[in-house]
């Protein structure tokens, strides 16, 4: 992990160019995003807000490259996702986006060393080299010592720790997290969006996160405001004082 | 195999559920290695007596109908012809058990000739050849009933209306694919038996012939010429070689052969079901698991490879216990002695055990394949929509 790296000011990280997205159920055809454009910048921790429904988490799906769009062009470090096949798009997942989910989905079966490791399996380290990154993940994350627990024998705020060291072992360039504080309690929520915040400004890691707690959406850099599927603006740090 | 113990943990999830699958497919699999067995045994046993040069001459009316006692000696005077001896089954009890074993009047100056994988002490063999009312048994039978040389054998209520007063003269050994529970005395004895008490009727008859040749060359021309030579007499032959005579046994059985088959079917299709379905109950509980694994990376091959490694370690798991430990359970415990004289011997061939080992990892891979196409091809986003 490039610690403290400097990235190249204004080189952009994302690009979304008319991007809609509808599902269909049987005949009908629900629209969730509506030609929408945006830009994100290497190293920027961006937070998404919005109602419920609002389109959050199909952007964020979208961007990460775990769904296609109906139209438009995704393209994540210069290349255009929506060109690649499945199982090229899944590759792509593994090499440069590290994901950070609401309710942790952590495997119950592996300890939390095996559930960092996971990732790392698909890759060509060896062994050691595989235990020595996750034991590096697991110190910055502060769970030194907890390598042989389960996800059972944690609580919840140390779950999603787990999460976090496995979403940046593999040192991706994207994270993306969805509701990340949204299971948790005021207090390991706090420290979960320090950890995001260290991970961003020491890191430097791109990060994309959706969230409904103005709290939350505090520690980034840029809000960004959804509403029935179109990005209706900034939200300026001095307007959360008045959603707060 | 650095992802082995993923696969292993998983397949540990539910232990309750991975127990049940196991024991479904290994008691299923461990009767069924027993049905199959029956079968195995006798083709096994028809196949090793290849190498003793043995052809047998019956009826050719069936085994059923005798061939005259001097067939024996004339047969012995052709060339080729190592020895001879008649095989007269009797058939009758043993206190007051029916058949508990085989029992077979024979020519004790041959028998052991002519069978010579069985092996009869020196000293015995001449007591038996001695003692006109003597008999030998086998090891197994001696070892079951504590009978030793010296006691008596009565015998009574055979095929033939004669009771035979036996004096056990020796105890043969052979290998274990042999019938080492037989009883077998002095045709003499059991001709003279009907001729003084039965007015000779019924004497004078060989049951079967069995003829040691002196190559395996001359046994197909042998046979023939024997037929030749009684085709236009009273008691036309039919002669083949032991191997021959055995699976006509078997072919007897064809319909017993074809069920077992058809059961073995049903077995295998309803432990598919069995295992199926724990392994698609197994992976809808972990719809989520599987969406966040292709979210991270794992790809669709590697998907379907962990759902069928799991599922053909579940059932294979079934298999070892099912298929080799009847295997190791047959070859521990004589379950032949306690079958009242059905069941010579038995045992479950390694040919058996390991087609009952491939057997339950073809129902490990069936069972999966449903479920790892599934989980294949889950979208990811559908699979985390339970929780994003």
């Amino acid at each position: 992990m490039k610690k403290g790296a400097k990235s190249m000011p204004n080189k952009l990280a994302i690009v979304l160019r008319g991007v809609s997205k509808e599902y269909r159920r049987d005949e009908i055809r629900i629209p969730v995003l509506f030609d929408l454009d945006l830009e994100v910048e290497e190293g920027e921790y961006l937070a998404l807000m919005g109602p419920s429904g609002s389109g959050k988490t199909t952007l964020l799906n979208l961007i990460a490259g775990l769904d296609h769009p109906t139209a438009g062009e995704v393209c994540v470090r210069g290349q255009d996702i929506t060109q690649l096949s499945d199982s090229e798009l899944t590759r792509w997942r593994g090499n440069h986006i590290g994901f950070v989910f609401q309710l942790y989905n952590l495997i119950p079966v592996l300890t939390a060393l095996e559930n960092v490791e996971l990732p790392l399996l698909l890759t060509s380290l060896s062994r050691q080299r595989r235990k020595e990154n996750v034991r590096t993940a697991l110190r910055i994350v502060g769970l030194e010592g907890r390598e042989d627990h389960y996800p059972r024998q944690l609580s919840g705020g140390q779950e999603q720790r787990v999460a976090i060291a496995r979403a940046f072992v593999t040192d991706p360039y994207l994270l993306v997290a969805d509701e990340p504080t949204g299971d948790l309690d005021r207090s390991s929520a706090g420290e979960i969006l320090e950890l995001l915040v260290q991970l961003n400004r020491e890191f430097q890691k791109t990060i994309v996160m959706v969230t409904h707690d103005p709290l939350a959406a505090q520690r980034a850099s840029r809000i960004l405001r959804l509403d029935k599927g179109q990005l209706v603006g900034d939200i300026a740090q001095s307007q959360l004082g008045a959603i707060l | 195999m650095k992802f082995l113990h993923y696969i292993l943990r998983n397949a540990r999830r539910n232990p309750l559920r991975s127990v049940l699958t196991v024991a479904s497919v290994s008691v299923c699999l461990f009767l069924m290695m027993i049905l199959i067995s029956f079968l195995s045994i006798n083709d096994e046993v028809n196949d090793s007596v290849r190498i003793f040069n043995r052809i047998v001459t019956m009826s050719s009316q069936g085994f059923g109908q005798p061939v005259p006692i001097v067939r024996v000696s004339e047969i012995a005077a052709l060339d080729g012809v190592i020895a001879t001896t008649p095989f007269s089954w009797y058939g009758g009890k043993y206190n007051e058990e029916v058949m508990p074993f085989a029992q077979f009047g024979v020519d004790p100056k041959t028998i052991f000739t002519i069978y010579d994988e069985l092996h009869l002490p020196a000293d015995q063999l001449k007591a038996f050849q001695e003692d006109m009312t003597g008999c030998v048994i086998g090891k197994k039978l001696a070892g079951d009933r504590g009978l030793k040389v010296g006691d008596r054998l009565p015998l009574k209520d055979g095929a033939y209306p004669v009771n035979l007063d036996l004096t056990i003269r020796g105890i043969y050994d052979g290998p274990a694919n042999r019938d080492l529970r037989m009883c077998m005395f002095n045709w003499g004895y059991l001709d003279e038996s009907l001729k003084r008490d039965f007015g000779g009727r019924g004497s004078g008859n060989a049951g079967i012939v069995v003829i040691k040749c002196r190559n395996a060359e001359i046994m197909a021309s042998l046979s023939k010429q024997i037929d030749k030579e009684y085709a236009n007499s009273d008691t036309p032959t039919r002669t083949q070689t032991e191997e021959q005579f055995g699976k006509m046994f078997a072919e007897m059985i064809g319909d017993v052969r074809s069920f077992i088959g058809n059961v073995g079917l049903a077995v295998v299709f309803s432990l598919v079901c069995v295992a199926g379905n724990a392994m698609a109950m197994s992976m809808r509980e972990r719809t989520t698991e599987v969406a966040v694994l292709k979210a991270i990376g794992f790809g669709k091959p590697l998907l379907l490879f962990f759902v069928l490694a799991e599922a053909v370690l579940v059932a294979g798991l079934g298999g070892v216990v099912g298929a080799l430990g009847s295997k190791l359970f047959f070859d521990a415990f004589d379950v032949a002695r306690y079958s009242a004289g059905f069941l010579p011997f038995f045992y479950v061939p390694w040919s058996t055990a390991i087609l009952g080992l491939a057997l339950s990892l073809a129902i490990g891979f069936l069972s999966g394949v449903v479920p790892a196409f599934r989980a294949a091809q889950l979208p990811v986003v559908t699979g985390l929509r339970k929780v994003v």
